[in-house]
């Protein structure tokens, strides 16, 4: 990739969360955007991706449960 | 964009006469080659919808026997989905991805000329089925068996067919991954990519994901008709909603497969003509990734009606539903990009304007169609009908044609005649409106979808629809005399017609130079 910017310093779990959290709903706040551009890394976004659609997954299951139930 | 560029160097020979379409590996010659063979297919398909349009134009058999009728539905539903719409993309991608980037040519051009050269093969598997003992497959594009099991060879020429053109779709999607992740200019940041850039990464990553679940399915649907496998067949122990199930894996993300390159399309001509940057760009990102992958997970609600527990129908309702989430967030954003814009109305811009009003018209009536107990009664329905030639006509299509008309200019370095293209635009905006919405109230009043016959009470909406779609299909004749009379004497066009256009394409000569950077451009 041609991307020559290096990561100022590696983004924790809770804010690769919160960028796929909103990338769900499909918005972002602009701060926060060129804060995850610069220390999340492309690999971490797609972990985080798979996570996130497995626990959307389960929640929607879940409301499914307590509507049947 | 700031962009310093190197314009020497360029060497415009190349093999010549037919040998220069047969062999080349040039990313503009084959985006061409794509073009006209998605244009070919796009006739095809027109002219079987015309014989549908013609039979349901009065109650009664005129024209097509019933047979016939339903190898015409099924046909013109694969050759359009298959041969035209999604060529036409791939196309697109062709020509214009390694122009956004600033890429001399895509990553493997010698798989780019295969991955195109096994498109006419498999048109014509699909064509020249028509005229092969039992005829041409006949029990729906989706191919549902026990229907499709039973058909004679065309059902097999079909088969292939769909084998080969999975295989290219694959090819041209790995292509285009690569190209994009790895020949962007220097400074082209993943975030500074155009959107179109953008939606077709995404759009190549769901190819990748669902054409081999299609080429899979297809290939069992093969070895039950002819190598004693069951895997279809209640007889043997198989189960026919298997193929359901598996088949629309593939099919619901192939539907966002044909539109999100529309959404990208849209995303470059609306900014362009309202002269201000594309609001949202990161929140466009996010939508089509998110989209993207609500696509995946939400197959079942094509099949409400073949028995699923409740907890089932209710999951793919709500993950239906969300989808309109994302969306809503681009719609959004087109309209907000527009307002207070400094807008004017070429013909790009009203084929983007006409997509956002019908598409959200048939995103509307998805979500009617994503409630169990709505879809229980339109299920198989004009209703459905209406609502996917909302998504597909309007939606993909016109973005299409925008798309044409948009970077024609660069294509062929002439301007084509702005009042006829405008006079395309109105006549397919009416024309198309007539043809589908009535369809709405035929579905809602109950009339089935694929007969070529019905009860009198539909014959007043139908004859109104047959004739909108047959004022469509003339409009798209008239559509290939504007671009043919643009090619052969048009006015020159300038580098860059549009004064809002700022992605790289625009900083090229028009017309495009064979080669172009070579020396990579440098984004600042």
């Amino acid at each position: 990739m041609n991307n020559t910017e290096q990561p100022a310093e590696k983004a924790s779990a809770m804010q690769v969360a919160k960028a796929v959290f909103w990338s769900f709903l499909g918005i972002r706040k602009k701060d926060d955007l060129d804060r995850d551009a610069k220390m999340i890394k492309p690999h971490q976004v797609v972990i985080g991706g798979l996570i996130g659609g497995v626990i959307f997954v389960l929640s929607i299951l879940t409301l499914v449960k307590v509507v049947t139930s | 964009m700031a962009v310093v560029q190197d314009v020497h160097g360029h060497h415009d020979h190349h093999p010549s006469g037919i040998m220069r379409w047969v062999t080349t590996t040039n990313h503009k010659d084959i985006g061409t080659m794509y073009l006209w063979f998605s244009f070919a297919m796009f006739l095809v398909g027109g002219f079987l919808a015309m014989g549908i349009r013609a039979e349901l134009f009065m109650p009664g058999i005129q024209i097509l026997e019933p047979e016939l009728f339903n190898s015409f539905t099924t046909l013109h539903g694969l050759i359009m989905v298959f041969g035209a719409i999604m060529p036409a993309f791939v196309g697109l991608a062709n020509w214009q991805v390694p122009l956004m980037i600033g890429a001399p040519d895509m990553a493997f051009a010698r798989m780019n000329n295969w991955s195109f050269w096994l498109l006419p093969v498999a048109g014509m598997l699909l064509v020249s089925s028509f005229f092969v003992p039992g005829g041409a497959a006949a029990g729906g594009w989706t191919f549902y068996p026990p229907l499709s099991a039973q058909g004679g060879m065309g059902v097999d020429m079909m088969i292939f067919a769909v084998h080969i053109l999975g295989a290219s779709s694959i090819m041209g999607a790995i292509n285009i991954i690569t190209t994009i992740l790895n020949m962007r200019a220097p400074g082209m940041t993943l975030m500074k990519m155009p959107m179109f850039v953008w939606t077709w990464l995404i759009t190549a990553y769901l190819l990748v994901l669902v054409m081999p679940v299609l080429a899979g399915t297809v290939t069992m649907l093969l070895t039950d008709r002819h190598f004693g496998t069951s895997f279809f067949n209640a007889a043997g122990g198989g189960d026919p909603v298997l193929f359901q199930h598996i088949f629309w894996f593939f099919g619901h993300p192939e539907v966002y497969i044909m539109i999100l390159p529309a959404f990208g399309i849209v995303s470059e001509i609306i900014p362009t003509f309202s002269r201000k940057p594309l609001f949202g760009y990161s929140s466009m990102v996010y939508a089509t990734a998110s989209i993207a992958i609500l696509s995946c997970i939400v197959w079942a609600h094509h099949m409400f009606t073949v028995g699923m527990p409740t907890v089932g129908q209710l999951f793919f309702m709500y993950a239906t539903m969300l989808i309109a989430v994302p969306t809503g967030v681009k719609v959004f954003n087109w309209t907000a990009t527009m307002w207070r814009g400094s807008m004017t109305f070429e013909t790009p811009m009203l084929f983007a304007i006409g997509f956002i009003f019908l598409f959200v018209i048939g995103g509307f009536s998805g979500v009617i169609c994503a409630i169990v107990p709505i879809d229980i009664q339109v299920q198989d329905t004009y209703y459905v009908i209406a609502h996917f030639h909302y998504v597909l006509v309007s939606g993909a299509l016109f973005a299409i044609f925008g798309a044409v008309y948009y970077w024609l200019p660069k294509w062929c370095g002439r301007m084509y005649d702005v009042k006829l293209a405008n006079m395309h635009f109105w006549l397919s905006m009416i024309f198309f409106n007539v043809a589908f919405f009535v369809q709405h109230f035929l579905g809602l009043a109950g009339m089935p979808r694929r007969i070529p016959d019905y009860s009198l009470q539909f014959a007043d909406f139908n004859m109104i629809s047959s004739i909108g779609a047959f004022g469509f299909g003339l409009t798209q004749l008239f559509f290939l005399y504007i671009v043919i009379k643009c090619i052969r004497g048009g006015e020159k066009a300038a580098d860059r017609p549009w004064e809002g256009g700022n992605t790289l394409e625009w900083t090229l000569p028009s017309p495009a130079p064979y080669h172009t950077f070579e020396t990579p451009p440098v984004i600042k």
